[in-house]
């Protein structure tokens, strides 16, 4: 049994749930740690085991309010990690505020460079002009 | 703003261990995050003195707030006021600086020159004296936070009224605290230091600058700090003033060239001609010169399709350098800027050179 990772977001890290059990898959917040290594490996080593025996169906929704570039390498990995469980019905929701350019184009970059069943899915968050730069 | 001008800023300020100034509209905001940069930043031997730091700049805001002419809440907005903390030795420094009416010059000076006269029990008799005669000026005080700022210090308070038309002036004021504890021997640096600073900051129209040692956690209240002052600016630039400040401090406290276990670094914010800029400086090992150079002069030559190209290619790739994603992160900064990136690099001595940046959006 594969045993979830839930971690709770910080002012540099995102929320991140991954539980097969439930069907889960989120990564949401901001992506902006110095050492992302550190952070994304224990992740990216879940999903390699995880695509041993996956589930019928994989969603993977990220909502990202910000990221660096240490931190945009890893989630290719992620991506690259599905690209190659592809014949395993698995699909990427990125989703961005309707007012964030930056994060949209970074969506469509992802969705450009991988060949998966990439969704952009564009949102409206009223609280979004509190966007908080405190971290 | 251009690489020269980071080098002599950075040279003027070298012997701080950490400062900040700041120009634009005041708000509580600035105040909190400037407290906050400071109690996080500043050295192990000082750290009792936080408390009294914390309550000198606040004193040093409400003053600017109480006898200043403007009300700008907006970094942006055409402003004089001023603000500076530095620690340079042994001692802290509070500088501020605002524009006063002429005619109301002569109470300000009256209260200064008294407190700056009065030894310790006559400054806690007038105190008293102010507290129960209730003498409260119209903008409130009566000095108490003229009298309350050298009773904390135990020194005086320079000032100076700098006369900038016939109905207004400049006021500048500079607050002292001494760290009893350590003894630098060093004189205390005049006024006249914190005015030539706040003539540059004006004439380069800098917003914001933070000397310090940039291994530390002083990105957070940087970004804070830029984000509550600027609420008339769209959120496409906060995110983009965000992503270049995430970027290159991190760059920073990654590669820069520690002298005395410290990533000595400036880094400042300004806007200008519809345009934001932003400037660092740091030293960097010789030896890493050259490649710097290169990896800058090559995301220069490129034109924004190919940049993208570029930056997809790396991304696709997980193409890193040793020490992270250098390479990558200077690329994402080429494409997303308007102008080239500028950059300086000067010889300081056979280890090390001062690399200095500035990207225009």
């Amino acid at each position: 049994m594969l045993e979830p990772i839930i971690l709770e977001i910080t002012k540099t890290t995102p929320e991140i749930i991954l539980d097969k059990d439930n069907n889960v898959f989120k990564i949401s917040g901001r992506a902006i740690i110095e050492n992302s290594q550190e952070f994304f490996n224990p992740i990216i080593s879940w999903f390699e085991e995880y695509f041993k025996k996956p589930n019928s169906k994989t969603e993977l929704t990220l909502n990202i309010d910000y990221l660096n570039s240490s931190s945009s390498l890893f989630l290719m990995k992620i991506f690259v990690l599905f690209e190659q469980n592809i014949n395993t019905n698995n699909k990427i929701i990125w989703m961005y505020d309707a007012s964030d350019d930056l994060i949209k184009e970074r969506g469509e970059e992802y969705k450009l460079l991988t060949k998966l069943n990439f969704e952009l899915k564009e949102t409206i968050n009223e609280d979004y002009e509190d966007f908080n730069f405190d971290i | 703003m251009t690489t020269k001008t980071i080098y002599d800023f950075y040279k003027l300020l070298e012997n701080d261990n950490i400062s900040f100034s700041y120009r634009g509209g005041f708000t509580n905001n600035v105040l909190t995050t400037a407290t906050q940069l400071f109690k996080e930043n500043i050295g192990e031997e000082h750290s009792k003195l936080k408390n009294k730091l914390s309550f000198l700049m606040i004193e040093s805001f409400q003053n600017i707030s109480r006898y200043s002419e403007q009300e700008g809440t907006d970094i942006l907005e055409d402003t004089s006021e001023f603000f500076m903390t530095r620690n340079v030795g042994d001692t802290f420094y509070i500088i501020s600086a605002n524009l006063i009416d002429n005619d109301k010059i002569p109470t300000v000076k009256e209260k200064l020159e008294r407190v700056n006269t009065l030894d310790k029990s006559e400054l806690n008799k007038l105190y008293r004296e102010v507290l129960t005669n209730k003498q409260i000026s119209e903008k409130g005080g009566a000095g108490l936070g003229f009298i309350e700022m050298v009773r904390k210090t135990k020194g005086k308070l320079p000032f100076d009224f700098v006369k900038v038309d016939e109905k207004q002036s400049m006021f500048f004021m500079q607050i002292e605290l001494k760290n009893p504890k350590v003894d630098d021997g060093l004189e205390p640096l005049p006024l006249s230091d914190a005015k030539f600073v706040q003539e540059i900051v004006a004439d380069e129209n800098i917003l914001m600058m933070h000397k310090g040692d940039f291994s530390k956690e002083a990105v957070g209240p940087m970004l804070r700090m830029v984000e509550e002052n600027m609420q008339n600016v769209s959120l496409k630039v906060h995110k983009k003033i965000f992503h270049f400040l995430v970027e290159i401090l991190q760059n920073i406290s990654k590669h820069a060239y520690p002298i005395n276990n410290k990533r000595e670094g400036i880094f400042q914010i300004g806007f200008d001609d519809n345009k934001f800029h932003i400037g660092t400086g740091n030293f960097i090992a010789k030896d890493e010169v050259a490649n710097l150079k290169n990896q800058i002069e090559m995301v220069n030559s490129k034109t924004k399709e190919e940049l993208n190209e570029l930056y997809r290619k790396y991304l696709r790739e997980g193409k890193s350098t040793k020490t992270g994603s250098a390479g990558l992160g200077l690329i994402d900064l080429a494409r997303e800027t308007t102008d080239k990136i500028n950059f300086e690099f000067i010889e300081i001595n056979n280890n090390y050179s001062f690399f200095s940046l500035t990207v225009n959006f």
